[in-house]
Parts: C-alpha cells; structure tokens; sequence
C-alpha cells in the first residue's frame, strides 16, 4: 500500500511538472513585456534626467497646463466614443437579438464587428482620410452629387469631431460584440411572466430587462473608454499629433523631437496606468453583479 | 355555465396542427392536468389560455367573458414556469409584488399582500433574498406566491416540478394542490408525468397528437382507459393482440387461451380481431380468488423493485407482467416453474385503437 501511495504522488508531480511546462511561455512573456516594463515606468516616474529620485514627473502630471489638458482630451474623446459607441452598439445588438431581425444578418453583423474591432491604427486613419477628407471619397461623392461639402459646413476629420468618428468605427462594433451575448441572457420567461403579471413592455424594460442588462451596459462603456484612452496610432496617423491626447504626449516626450523628459513620460504612463486600472476594477464589480443574479 | 370553457380551439403553426379542436369545461376551483407525451400540444393550449399563444380558430371564456383576443397583460391569469423565471434583480419581496406595483396597486395593498403571500408559501425569513440564493424549490414556491399575489381567475402552471429532484416535487405538488383548494382557485396544470397528474388532479385530459384522447378523474383514466394511448401512456400496461370468440359472454382468445372481458365486447363478432390490456396488478397467483380467468403461466423472470416485485410470465405464446407487493414473508415461485395465475373478468379492457 505505501509503495502505491509513493508511486501515485510520483505520478501526481510528474502531471503537475507537465502542466505547467504549458503555461511557462505566457508567464515569461508577461514577466518580460508586462511585469518588467511596469516596473520601469513606475521606478523611471520617480527618476530626475540626472538619475536621482524625483516627485517632480508625477507632480507635473497635475500641474502643467499641456499634461492636465491632455488628459482632460483624453477622458472627452474615450467618453463621447464609449457612449456614442455604446448606444449606437446597444441598438444595433439589440435590433439582430431581441428585436426580430432575420438570423441572416446577425451572422453578418457579427463577422463584421469581430473584424471592425479590431480594425485600428494606421490603416483605418488611412481609410478615413481616402474616404471623408478633404479629397476623400465620400467628401467628393456628397459635394458632387447631392451638393453637401461637408468640409465648408464646419466638418473637419483632423479635429476632435473627426477623430471622436474614426474612433466609432471600432468602439459600436466592440459594444455588438459584448452585448449580443447579453442580450440574448434575456430569458422569454421574464417578458412573458412580466406580461403575464400585467406589464406593458415598456414595464418589462424599465423594471426586469434594463435593471439585469445595465451593468453589463455600464460595463461594456468602460471597456468602450478604456479602448478610446489607450489608443495611438490612430489619433497620430490621422492628426499627426496635433490633437494631444495623453498617448502623444507621452510618445512626444518619449521620442523627443522637440520634448524630451522620459520621466515625465513614464509619469504619464503612470497616470493611465491608474485611469485604466479603476476603469477594470468598475467593470469587474458590475460583470461579478450580473453573473451573480444571473446564477 | 362553466367557468373555463375552451370551445373548438385550434392551433397551427404553418401547415402543423399543433391542438386541434379541442374542446373542455372547467368548473371553478377544479384541478385540471393536461397529460401526455412532449409535443402533444399540452403547452401549447396552456399558453393560449395565458394569452402567449393566439387561437387559429376557436374561443376561449373565462365566466362568460371571451379573452380569446386579448393581450397576456389584459387577462387576470396567473402562470408559474418550469424555469421559475423569477426576476434576477429582484428579492422575493419584490418579485411577489412586482404584478401588484406594475397595476399600479396601493402600496399598503401591496405590503399587505407581499406578507400574505410570502406567509402562505412559509418563506418569511427570506423575504429580502434574490433568487440566486434560494434553492430551486422555494423559488417555484415564490413563483406560486407571486402568481397568486394578483388574485388570479386561473392558475396555469407549465410543469413546474420537472426542474425539481424527486422528493421536492413530491412535497411541492402537495403544498401547490393544498393552496390550491385552501384559495378555491381553478387551476390548470401542465404535466408528462402521469404519477403528479394522477395524484393532484380532479380531472385528467389525456392529450396526443394536439387532440384529447380522454377527460376523466384519475380513477377513471387510470382503471378504464378509453384508447390504447391512454392505457399505454398511463400506468404499466400488458396489451395483446386477442380474437373474439363469443361477443354475448365477452370470450376473447389470445394466442389460443381464453379469456373473460366483463365489457367491450358486445358490438362486436365473433371473429374480430381486437387488442386487450391487463394491468400487471391485477394478476395474481391466488387461483381461487377469481373463477373467470385462471390460466398457466411459466415464470420466466422475477425483478424486485422496491414496494412492488415484478414477475414475468408466458400465458400461452404471449408474455405479460405482473406485479405483487413485496412483504418480507412473500411467497415467490421459482423461475422456469408452472404457476396457475387469475384475474378478473373487469380486469381484461378490450381496447379502441
């Protein structure tokens, strides 16, 4: 019998040994591109140019006009797109979900938004700029056959309208893709035993249906900001970094052209690193909620 | 006049007839199960009583008042579902009084009621609980509360022990059927278990094929099925192909032995071909107890399941089961072994097919 049980343990860590030879590729790529690298934003925020340790970076953060304001844009643009993009989303899952479209499109939607998520950077600022700018596509087709020139009525795709649009682009079709799940969650029992109570439908929305799917609403938005907040390319291949959202600036001050102070730099980083971080905990809390009354 | 009536309802989906012309009256504070297999449209009739379903053709009155084409909403029917479909964010409390706030009920009416609701179902103490944490049965007892908290006309109830392990439903269906007549409230029960319909009902409608095969109280449905179905479908069955021999004294032959039906057999001739059923109970190995049908049979295998012991036998070339008690002083005949066994006369059913 101990010879069993010696052999059973040896097998157990043999299994055990093998298990984790799996994960060892994930662990050392977060340690090298994760780990590593926060740890030298957070000890490059508190280093002077000189080397020595410094409160000065973080104190920047909010005091200089250019760093405050670049946050202010930052939070704007990822809010006006993560509820724009949200409602939009919301509707549009809705309308292939719940609300009695043909199965057909679903699946084209739902192709179409896992593509157009993730859709960003360079080619989709390119995109933009073939289509709605100044000589783009659109622009020409709106100016030359429905006599629209969106340009001379106060339209400007390098401006923060502009870029709020190009930003839509991939933030409805995340919302679509969160929220079909959701809304299909929504069990027929509850509208019909709502109904079957003496609800109207706007009743059922209101009391049983917006209650159960508002935190994963509220949710999904704060993915929909943390998305905007952490976008780069985009914004530069488009504005050429004339829009100083907090991403540019810290690239601006990073890279060096004409700014350079990597502590502040990193600073900055710093400071996303906090916005995101209380963006995830927020959704965290409210998918815990839903899953738990979803049980 | 009856309190329920549903007269010549038909429903189709497309070119399927789901529930064709079925007809049924139900007096107030009657028990009603609509019993049979899945897709025999037993739900379906249901939710056209709820008002979820729309009639093809036919009329549905509840005390004289056609509701045939009014809303679910519009109708003052209480439904209990399989999936309890409470809602998640609300307590128990709340869901009870969710019809009551939604009629825009005062809210010492509501209060009022929530109490008398959550009292009658005995969950006092979890009142300011969500659903999640509540087990499966006091969640459907909610659903009760909260199907009742309106006062309804009719209580629906769409299978709502199936979800449930076997001793909570054995308890809930007693619990559901006592508050059932405590209130006096008519209620239809949906159900493919014939041991819940045959325990709680008042009256049984066997359903098959979207048509009624029978209506009758349990005793009726179960001791003197009309069809084969019924008989099948309710309770173990022995059918046989059988001959009448003599109409007039109800002789029939099955595979050349003979035996007595006390009914079923005087519209017919002698030489028709027929099915009867013997319900595996009513055999018994004491052959003096019935002078009608005493016949030979070989035990050819012997299962004990629990309270009853099953015994197979061959009567002539035709095997039938019957079934016997078990007490600790019981008698078996060994396998392989000529036993003479009997029943009654009343226990032959020549069937209609």
């Amino acid at each position: 019998m101990a010879q069993t049980i010696v052999n059973s343990k040896s097998n157990k860590a043999t299994t055990n040994w093998k298990v984790w030879l799996g994960v060892v590729p994930f662990f050392l790529f977060a340690l090298l591109f994760l780990f590593l690298p926060s740890l030298r934003l957070v000890t490059a925020s508190f280093t002077a140019p000189d080397g020595s340790f410094t409160l000065d970076n973080i104190r920047q953060l909010f005091t200089v006009p250019v760093i405050v304001n670049a946050y202010k844009l930052s939070i704007q643009i990822s809010a006006v797109t993560a509820i724009g993009g949200g409602i939009f989303g919301f509707l549009l899952a809705y309308s292939v979900t719940v609300g009695g479209l043909p199965k057909s499109l679903r699946s084209v939607l739902i192709t179409f938004s896992g593509v157009a998520s993730n859709f960003a950077g360079v080619p989709l600022a390119f995109a933009f700029v073939a289509t709605l700018g100044r000589q783009g596509f659109i622009t020409h087709i709106l100016r030359d056959y429905f006599g629209m020139d969106v340009y001379a009525a106060g339209f400007n795709l390098y401006s923060f309208a502009g870029l709020s649009l190009v930003y839509m682009y991939f933030q409805f079709p995340l919302m679509v893709l969160i929220m079909a799940p959701a809304l299909d969650g929504l069990k027929r029992e509850w509208r019909e035993a709502a109904e079957n109570l003496g609800a109207s439908t706007t009743q059922y929305w209101l009391r049983v249906a917006m209650p159960v799917l508002l935190p994963s609403i509220l949710g999904a938005m704060i993915l929909l900001f943390g998305n905007a907040f952490g976008a780069y390319a985009t914004a530069y291949a488009l504005t050429g970094g004339r829009i100083g959202i907090v991403t540019i600036q810290i690239g601006a001050q990073i890279r060096g052209d004409v700014l350079y102070n990597p502590g502040l730099g990193y600073a900055m980083a710093i400071g996303m690193v906090v916005i995101m971080a209380i963006s995830l905990a927020g959704y965290s809390w409210l998918q815990a909620k839903t899953e738990r009354w979803l049980k | 006049m009856s309190y329920l009536s549903l007269s010549n309802v038909t429903k189709q989906f497309g070119d399927t007839v789901v529930v064709d012309n079925f007809n049924l009256d139900i007096d107030k504070g009657e028990f009603v199960s609509f019993l049979g297999p899945s897709g025999c449209g037993k739900t379906t009739t249901l939710r056209m009583v709820a008002g979820f379903e729309v009639p093809t053709s036919g009329k549905i009155m509840i005390e004289g008042v056609d509701i045939t084409d009014k809303a679910p909403n519009q109708r003052n029917v209480g439904m209990i579902f399989q999936s309890y479909a409470l809602f998640p964010n609300m307590t128990v409390a709340q869901n009870i009084g969710f019809g009551l706030t939604v009629r825009k009920e005062p809210e010492s009416v509501v209060k009022s009621r929530v109490a008398e609701m959550i009292s009658l179902i005995n969950l006092e103490a979890h009142a300011n609980k969500y659903p999640y944490q509540l087990s499966g049965g006091q969640q459907q007892r909610v659903s009760l509360a909260r199907a009742l908290a309106n006062r309804p006309q009719v209580l629906l109830l769409d299978e709502p022990l199936s979800a449930l392990d076997a001793k909570i439903r054995v308890s809930l269906r007693a619990e559901i059927r006592s508050i059932q007549k405590a209130l006096g409230i008519t209620a239809i029960f949906v159900t493919h278990d014939q041991e819940e319909a045959l325990s709680i009902s008042d009256r049984i409608v066997v359903m098959n094929a979207g048509e009624m095969e029978q209506v009758g109280t349990p005793f009726e449905i179960y001791n003197f099925p009309k069809t084969r179905f019924v008989a099948n479908f309710v309770g173990s069955l022995n059918t046989a192909d059988a001959e009448v021999v003599d109409p007039t004294k109800g002789l029939v032959s099955v595979d050349g032995v003979q035996f007595t039906s006390a009914e079923g057999t005087k519209e017919r001739k002698k030489g028709d071909k027929i099915k009867v059923a013997i319900r595996p109970e009513r055999f018994s190995f004491a052959a003096l107890q019935h002078k009608d049908n005493v016949v030979d049979a070989k035990i050819e295998n012997i299962t004990f399941l629990g309270s009853v012991v099953r015994i197979q036998v061959k009567i002539g070339n035709t095997n039938f089961n019957m079934d016997t008690f078990n007490n600790p002083f019981l008698e078996l005949p060994k396998i392989g072994s000529i036993e003479q066994v009997t029943c009654s006369k009343e226990a032959v059913l020549v069937l209609d097919e």
